[in-house]
């Protein structure tokens, strides 16, 4: 005759110590910090180079976020980023149309997110791996097959995409505006959507998702085939506002700063928690953190060594916050 | 002799609040052969786990050898002397023999030489047929066992527990079993194990106790007994006490034939077995741990998740229905409501009105591309109050709940998707007392509706009190049917011992 358990009382909302809520804190108070004490921080132009900065990222850590919440990680996201855009920019150079090309480099990131998809939900490769093999693969092949150097050059036929890189439309960067585009989208996806629905509850319990009637497995194909287009068009804006591809990027470390910011911003990587909203809360910070670092002139290496930290910090207060399997310890086995 | 080498007193164990054992007495004596027998969930497992300092006792005294102790890890139960060989191999499958029986005694300097001489001489000083060198993963269940019995042996242990040590081996490794349980017996070591197998049970040992409801029932040397009596004493319990009042005294009519399974073979647990559902009635599934209840009804509602399917049929309204995935076994009317809601059943993170609306989501699919708040507010409030689910605002996270409302949010999740066919799987497992009532009330209000209910339950007087109809099942077939009014307690516990 156990009563019913009475329901914490809940501080309100703002006030809990969610990760999300520390994060937010923890990105003002560096904020005000650097305000102060960094010179050169708060003027206009440099709060403009921080936010063209972290668009890409922050467009990434929405795929990344999207992967996540359904409990699982994409390692090929910068394969993503990279090699699709690269291709367009190659075959404008090539003399292609650029409708021609984009669609071409469309079905590649549909097949590839396809086959990371298959992977994963049908041939049941752990995310970690499938995604780190898939991506050494789709880069190797564009370096290989695609590409005749590393950095892809935009060339006069890219012209018409040039918009969704430079230039500033009532003062913001379009870059900014197009991080802003991609989050709306993504909140639409998951919040109103059946299948963003499906997402969140696959994140939570698969197991009680697959009993429950979800199709389990054609909605895990479906995050990974997002994910792979949404880094698809975070390459389009990368290269649209550097003029290039600098294809090499996949051997850089990218992809830990997008699970950074993902992580940072409270997704638990336990699935089933966060939104787009932590996306951006830690791409701020992130943001924050880089371009403090840049104005200090911390070296490269000082750099991954500061990132790593927080990266630990971060990994250890999801894991403290959002156990694992917090619940599943069978009660009274007799 | 003395007195006995080890002895329980008034031992209690409580899990959040519910008694696992309840003042048990129990004493074992020097070379001895013990058997426990009882139903599911009367308390075997449980007291083997204190003595073998896996749980600890809430209240109660424990001693060896008239020495009172309180192991509180399996490792101080070893150095006292108790080893516990336990239904899932405790052995590492990717090293061999003579690794794992000196894993965690290696020397700073492990050579493998020597440990494969020592394994040796004292694998053919117990007589066992087993070469030091094998992969523990290649081996057969019986040889694994002597792997673990060896072990034991080789930690000094003077008392030996087996976990219903022959559920998986044939028959001729079972003798061979008996023969060890006997060698170990000359040597000196004492033998507690826990049967399903009654037979067994009155073949090799010594005496036997019998638990129910986590009690004490009786102790007596084997001679004295036989099966008629051991069953009388595993099930004759006071119904006007138990929480699931009396039995039935009516059996509703059989309507359609809503289910019928022919044959149906998956895998190592279902083994050919038939069956029929009919609407308007509820049908008791019954059966020992190990008899295959819930795999058949798995594979009846698409949730087996590897596909071992032998062969059989299945045919749903007479139609032929076998589904790889619950999503369109779902779409046709059949709700599988799990044993194991904290595994399977429910989304932790959501409140109670987002997890019933996931069922409705999924039952509806494609039909419906968005979701909408106002939708999960008005169906989750109903349900909630269809069912009683008592929460603090109906924003409460589902961990939150006592085990008995969530038990209800996963009902009314499948409820909502409105089958014709609801198999419910241990409805009251982990519930507390008032709930219980409600879970049953609510599957008899389902059954008077028309709709086709199976309730699968290791514990008797819920079958009794709930069944219209009763099936057994054991070692993965159906092996008797019962009217309500024909099944008695006994009848049913004879039908599901082998």
């Amino acid at each position: 005759m156990r009563p019913v358990p009475a329901a914490p009382r809940r501080a309100a909302n703002w006030l809990r110590p969610s990760q999300q809520n520390i994060v937010f804190a923890l990105f003002a108070v560096l904020f005000v910090i650097f305000s102060i004490f960094l010179r050169g921080f708060l003027t206009a132009d440099n709060m403009l180079t921080l936010l063209q900065n972290v668009a890409v990222l922050g467009i990434l850590g929405l795929g990344m976020a999207m992967v996540v919440i359904g409990r699982g990680i994409d390692i090929s996201l910068v394969a993503s980023l990279a090699v699709p855009p690269g291709l367009v920019l190659q075959m404008v150079q090539n003399g292609h149309s650029l409708p021609f090309a984009l669609a071409a480099a469309f079905a590649l990131s549909l097949a590839f997110g396809l086959v990371n998809g298959w992977l994963i939900a049908y041939a049941e490769v752990p995310s970690l791996f499938a995604t780190l093999a898939t991506g050494l693969f789709l880069a190797g092949l564009g370096q290989v097959a695609l590409f005749k150097l590393d950095v892809v050059q935009w060339s006069p036929g890219m012209n018409a995409l040039t918009v969704i890189g430079q230039g500033n439309i009532a003062g913001i960067p379009v870059s900014v505006i197009m991080f802003g585009l991609a989050a709306a989208v993504v909140t639409l996806f998951l919040r109103v959507t059946r299948l963003g629905t499906y997402l969140y509850a696959i994140g939570d319990n698969p197991n009680a998702a697959r009993i429950t009637g979800i199709p389990t497995r054609p909605v895990i194909v479906l995050q990974y085939v997002l994910a792979a287009l949404i880094g698809a068009f975070a390459g389009l804006v990368m290269a649209a506002s550097v003029n290039s591809m600098p294809t090499r990027i996949y051997n850089s470390t990218l992809i830990y700063d997008v699970i950074l910011v993902v992580v940072l911003g409270g997704i638990g990587l336990s699935g089933g928690r966060g939104g787009v909203v932590n996306v951006i809360i830690g791409t701020l910070l992130i943001g924050t953190m880089l371009n403090a670092m840049t104005i200090m002139d911390v070296s490269y290496s000082g750099q991954n060594l500061i990132k790593g930290l927080v990266l630990l910090v971060a990994i250890l207060t999801d894991s403290f916050l959002n156990p694992r399997n917090e619940e599943t310890a069978q009660q009274g086995d007799i | 002799m003395s007195g006995p080498i080890l002895e329980l007193r008034q031992a209690t164990k409580k899990y959040a609040g519910v008694a696992a054992i309840e003042e048990v007495d129990f004493a074992l004596n020097q070379a001895e052969i013990h058997a426990l027998v009882g139903e599911n969930g009367a308390g075997k497992s449980t007291l083997t786990k204190v003595m073998a300092g896996v749980v600890t006792l809430t209240s109660g005294q424990m001693f060896i050898a008239g020495r009172e102790v309180a192991p509180r890890t399996p490792l101080e139960a070893r150095h006292l002397g108790i080893a516990m060989v336990f239904q899932e191999n405790s052995l590492v499958p990717t090293m061999t023999v003579a690794q794992n029986l000196f894993l965690g005694q290696e020397k700073f300097y492990n050579r493998q030489r020597g440990i494969y001489i020592a394994a040796q001489q004292f694998l053919q000083s117990l007589n066992f047929d087993v070469v030091p060198t094998a992969l523990v993963g290649m081996l057969g269940a019986a040889k694994k066992q002597m792997v673990e019995i060896a072990r034991a042996v080789l930690h000094n242990a003077k008392i030996i527990i087996f976990d219903e040590p022959t559920a998986t081996l044939t028959p001729e490794e079972k003798k061979y079993f008996f023969d060890l349980v006997f060698e170990l017996k000359r040597r000196g070591v004492s033998v507690i194990f826990i049967s399903h197998a009654l037979e067994e049970a009155l073949q090799i040992s010594d005496r036997i106790t019998v638990l129910r409801d986590g009690r004490h029932v009786v102790t007596d040397d084997t001679r004295n007994f036989d099966r008629a009596r051991i069953v009388q004493a595993m099930v004759g319990r006071d119904l006007s006490q138990t929480l699931y009042g009396s039995r039935k005294q009516t059996a509703r009519r059989s309507g359609r034939r809503v289910l019928s399974v022919q044959n149906l073979r998956m895998g190592p647990m279902v083994k050919n077995t038939s069956l029929s559902i009919f609407a308007g009635q509820i049908t008791g599934v019954f059966g020992l741990v190990g008899a295959g209840r819930t795999e058949t009804f798995k594979v009846v509602a698409g949730v087996l998740k590897r596909d071992m399917f032998h062969g059989g049929e299945v045919l749903l309204h007479g139609r032929r229905a076998r589904y790889r995935v619950p999503a369109p076994a779902i779409r046709d009317g059949i709700a599988y409501v799990t044993e194991d809601r904290k595994v399977e059943g429910f989304f932790e993170t959501m409140s109670i009105a987002r997890n019933i609306y996931l069922g409705w989501l999924a039952r509806l699919g494609r039909r419906r591309m968005l979701v909408s708040r106002r939708e999960t507010e008005t169906i989750g409030e109903a349900w909630i109050k269809t069912l009683g689910v008592r929460a603090i605002g109906k924003d409460v996270k589902v961990v939150e709940l006592s085990g008995g409302n969530q038990q209800k949010v996963v009902i009314a999740k499948s409820l909502v998707q409105e089958p014709d066919l609801i198999i419910f799987d241990e409805p009251t497992r982990g519930v507390d007392v008032g709930a219980i009532a409600e879970i049953h009330q609510l599957i008899n209000r389902l059954a008077e509706e028309g709709k086709a209910v199976v309730v699968i339950s290791s514990y008797l007087p819920e079958i009794m009190a709930l069944s219209d109809r009763v099936l057994v099942a054991r070692q993965g077939k159906i092996v008797e049917e019962f009217s309500a009014l024909e099944a008695t307690e006994e009848k049913i516990m004879y039908a599901a011992i082998h």
